[in-house]
C-alpha cells in the first residue's frame, strides 16, 4: 500500500510499537494506546471494544474520553449501529454527523460527539473488535485518517487480544479451578477426580462434582458444555449450581436433568450440554443414575472384566424442549468402582475413540486399589501429552468393604438417622447376620442415635459415634455421643428403650464425664429366629 | 430403603383408609402426622391405617399411632391397624403393644368390616 502518512504522523505511530508497550500490564498499554491514537489523529475520545465469545456481541473494554462506556457495561451486537456496522463489514465506518447517524450505544451522543472514525480489529484474518475515535466538533475524516488508524490498529491488535486473552485465560483457570469441587469423605465410599484444561488457546466447559444430600446419600455428577471459551467455562458454572440446587433435597437424577435442561435453555438457546448424574447411597451401595448424551460410564466388580454401562439412549441438556430423562437403578457392590469421564478425556488426535476406552478399561481391569494413584495412572496412560484441543475431566468412585470393625461418626442431627441405619446393616449383612437381625439391630441402633441426638447436644451442634464388633456371632453395636446427658423428655423415648430392648440381647447404657454410651448385644446368623 | 415415606387416603363410606409406604420414621413423622390427623372427617365412623406396604417404623412413628388412637378415642372414633404377617413392623407394633389402644387386623377388608360391625 502506498502511503499517504506525513512522515511526521508516521513517526509518530511507529511509538506504538515501542519495545516499550510490551512490557506495560494491560490496563496500561491499553491507555498508553488509546492516548498516542488520540494524540496522532488529533481526536477528543477513544474506545476499544473486542468481540466476545460467542462472536454476536461487542463490549467496549477501553476507552479515554468515553470512560461511562466501558463502566456501564454496555453491550453490542455486532450488526448493529456504529461499532456493530465496522464489525460486520470489516471496513472502516466514517460518520460525519452523529446526531443523524444510526447509533446503538446511546453514551455516544450523550457525550456530545459530533463525528466517528471506526476501523477493525482483526487477528489472523478473524475480527476480534473495533477500535474508534470520535470528535467533538464536526469533522471529516479523511483517507490519512482512516489509514492511520487502521495501521495502529493492525500493529497493536494481536498484543491487545493476547494479553486480554491471557488475563481472562488466568481468571477463567482460577474460576474453573475454584468450581472443582472438595470431595467429600465418607466411610464407604472413596472418591477421586482429574481435571485437564485444554492444551489450546481457548477454555473448556467440563465439570465433575460430588456432594452430600441432605438425606445422607452421595450426589456424583459430570458434565461437558459443548463450545469452548470462557463463555462456555461461565456456563457450566451455572449449570453446576443449577445441578446442586435442584439435587440438594434428593430429587431424582432423571429429573434433576430435566430442570437442568429447562434452565439451560434459558441461560442459553441453542447452548447444548452433557451430563451424568448419580445418586449413590454410601452405606446401603444403591445406586440411581441418568444421563443426557454423555458418554456412558464404566463399572468394575472385582473379578470382572470392567464394563461400560449401558444407559437409555438420551439428548444432550438443551437439546429439545421438555426433554425427559430415565433413571437407571443398579447396585455398586463392595469393592465395586464407577468411572466417570468426558470425551475429553478418551479423544486424542492420533487414536480411535475405541481403542481409547479400550486402554481406559484395560487400566482399570489392572485393580490398582487407591483412587488417587488410578487417577493419576489414567492421565498418564490416555492423555500423556495432557489435553488435547478439549479439556478433559474424570470421577472415580469405590464403594469400600467395611472391615471386621465398623467405625463411623455422623452429625448429631435426625437427617444422619437414615445413613447410619444403611452403613450398619450393610456392616451386618457382610458380618453373616440374617434379615432379621439387620432389621432388629438397625432399628434398636437408630433409636439409640435419636436419643443422643435428642439429649445430649440442645442446639449446639454434635457428633454421634456408630461403633460394631463381632466377637464369633455375638454382635456389640455402641452409640456414643459426647454431650451431657439429660432424661429424655416425652413418652415416645420410652418407647425408645423399650424397642432396644424389645429387639435385642442386652442393653446397657454407660454414662461417663465424655458422654453417653448405649451398648446393643445380639447373637446374630440363628435363620430359625427370623 | 430410600428414607422416604409416603401417605395415600381412600374413603370407602364413613371409613377412611390412609395408606402408608416407606418408613415411618423420625425423618418423616411431622409430615406423616398432618396427613394421618387430616384424613379423618367429622361424618366418619373410623380411621383404618394401613402398614402393610411400611418398611419401618420406629418410635416416633410408634408415637404417632398412639396419639392418634388417643384423639380418635376422644371422639368415640375407633381406630384399626392393618399389619403385614410378619416383619420388622409387626414385631415392633407387638413390643409396644399397639393393640391395647387399637384394633389389629390381617387385611383392610376385615378392619373395614369389624368397623362397620360396631
Amino acid at each position: 500500500m502506498k502511503s499517504r502518512i506525513t512522515s511526521e504522523r508516521l513517526r509518530d505511530l511507529q511509538s506504538i510499537t515501542d519495545a516499550a508497550l510490551a512490557y506495560l500490564p494491560l490496563e496500561g498499554l491499553l491507555d498508553e494506546l488509546l492516548s498516542r491514537v488520540i494524540g496522532i489523529i488529533g481526536a477528543d475520545t477513544s474506545a476499544i471494544l473486542l468481540l466476545e465469545d460467542d462472536d454476536t456481541t461487542l463490549v467496549p473494554r477501553a476507552a479515554k474520553g468515553l470512560e461511562e462506556e466501558v463502566e456501564r457495561g454496555i453491550r453490542i451486537p455486532v450488526g448493529r449501529g456504529f461499532a456493530g456496522r465496522v464489525a460486520a463489514t470489516r471496513r472502516p465506518v466514517r460518520i460525519l454527523n452523529v446526531a443523524e447517524a444510526d447509533i446503538y450505544n446511546p453514551i455516544l451522543r450523550e457525550k456530545g460527539l459530533a463525528s466517528l472514525l471506526g476501523v477493525p480489529l482483526v487477528v489472523e484474518g478473524s475480527v476480534v473488535g473495533v477500535w474508534h475515535v470520535g470528535t467533538l466538533t464536526e469533522r471529516a475524516f479523511d483517507d490519512e485518517d482512516v489509514e492511520l488508524l487502521q495501521r495502529a490498529a493492525d500493529r497493536a491488535a494481536l498484543a491487545i487480544v493476547s494479553r486480554l486473552t491471557e488475563r481472562e485465560r488466568g481468571l477463567a483457570d482460577a474460576l474453573q479451578r475454584s468450581l472443582m469441587p472438595r470431595l467429600p469423605e465418607l466411610p464407604a465410599v472413596s472418591l477421586a477426580g482429574r481435571y485437564l484444561p485444554a492444551a489450546a488457546e481457548r477454555l473448556g466447559g467440563d465439570w465433575y462434582d460430588a456432594f452430600a444430600l441432605q438425606d445422607g446419600r452421595l450426589g456424583m455428577a459430570i458434565g461437558d458444555v459443548v463450545g469452548r471459551g470462557f463463555h462456555a467455562a461461565a456456563i457450566m458454572g451455572q449449570l453446576r449450581s443449577g445441578l446442586r440446587a435442584y439435587a440438594l433435597d434428593g430429587a431424582a437424577p432423571s429429573d434433576v436433568l430435566s430442570s437442568l435442561s429447562g434452565l439451560l435453555r434459558q441461560l442459553e438457546p441453542g447452548r447444548t450440554a452433557t451430563v451424568i448424574y448419580l445418586v449413590v447411597d454410601p452405606h446401603g451401595g444403591g445406586l440411581v443414575i441418568a444421563g443426557a448424551g454423555h458418554p456412558p460410564p464404566l463399572v468394575h466388580t472385582p473379578g470382572e472384566e470392567p464394563r461400560l454401562l449401558e444407559l437409555p439412549a438420551s439428548v444432550p441438556l438443551g437439546a429439545a424442549r421438555h426433554a425427559r430423562y430415565e433413571d437407571l437403578m443398579m447396585v455398586l457392590d463392595p469393592g465395586s468402582m464407577l468411572v466417570l469421564y468426558t470425551d475429553g478425556f478418551i479423544e486424542r488426535r492420533d487414536e480411535s475413540l475405541d481403542d481409547s476406552l479400550h486402554r481406559l478399561m484395560a487400566t482399570v481391569a489392572e485393580g490398582e486399589e487407591d483412587l488417587e494413584h488410578l487417577g493419576d495412572t489414567l492421565v498418564d496412560v490416555l492423555l500423556p501429552e495432557g489435553a488435547g484441543n478439549d479439556d478433559a475431566a474424570l470421577l472415580m468412585a469405590r464403594a469400600m468393604p467395611l472391615g471386621d470393625v465398623l467405625v463411623a461418626r455422623f452429625p448429631a442431627e435426625v437427617q444422619s438417622i437414615p445413613g447410619l441405619r444403611r452403613l450398619l446393616g450393610r456392616w451386618l449383612d457382610e458380618a453373616g447376620a440374617t434379615r432379621r437381625d439387620i432389621d432388629d439391630l438397625t432399628l434398636a441402633a437408630a433409636e439409640a442415635a435419636a436419643n443422643a441426638i435428642e439429649h445430649a447436644y440442645g442446639l449446639a451442634p454434635g457428633v454421634v459415634e456408630l461403633h460394631a464388633s463381632t466377637d464369633d456371632d455375638n454382635v456389640t453395636v455402641e452409640i456414643s455421643d459426647f454431650g451431657n446427658w439429660r432424661p429424655p423428655r416425652g413418652t415416645h423415648r420410652g418407647r425408645g428403650l423399650l424397642l432396644m430392648e424389645g429387639l435385642t440381647d442386652d442393653v446397657e447404657v454407660v454414662r461417663t464425664g465424655e458422654g453417653t454410651t448405649v451398648e446393643l448385644k445380639r447373637r446374630i446368623g440363628d435363620e430359625a429366629a427370623a | 430403603m430410600n428414607g422416604s415415606a409416603e401417605a395415600r387416603v381412600d374413603y370407602h363410606d364413613a371409613v377412611g383408609v390412609v395408606t402408608l409406604t416407606g418408613e415411618v420414621d423420625i425423618v418423616q413423622a411431622s409430615q406423616l402426622r398432618e396427613h394421618l390427623l387430616g384424613a379423618v372427617r367429622n361424618e366418619d365412623l373410623g380411621l383404618v391405617v394401613d402398614l402393610t406396604e411400611a418398611s419401618y417404623i420406629d418410635s416416633v412413628g410408634v408415637s404417632l399411632l398412639f396419639e392418634l388412637a388417643e384423639k380418635l378415642s376422644e371422639r368415640q372414633l375407633r381406630l384399626a391397624v392393618v399389619l403385614p404377617d410378619g416383619g420388622l413392623v409387626g414385631r415392633v407394633l407387638s413390643i409396644v403393644n399397639l393393640g391395647s389402644v387399637a384394633e389389629l387386623h390381617p387385611s383392610v377388608d376385615d378392619a373395614l368390616a369389624s368397623i362397620r360391625a360396631a
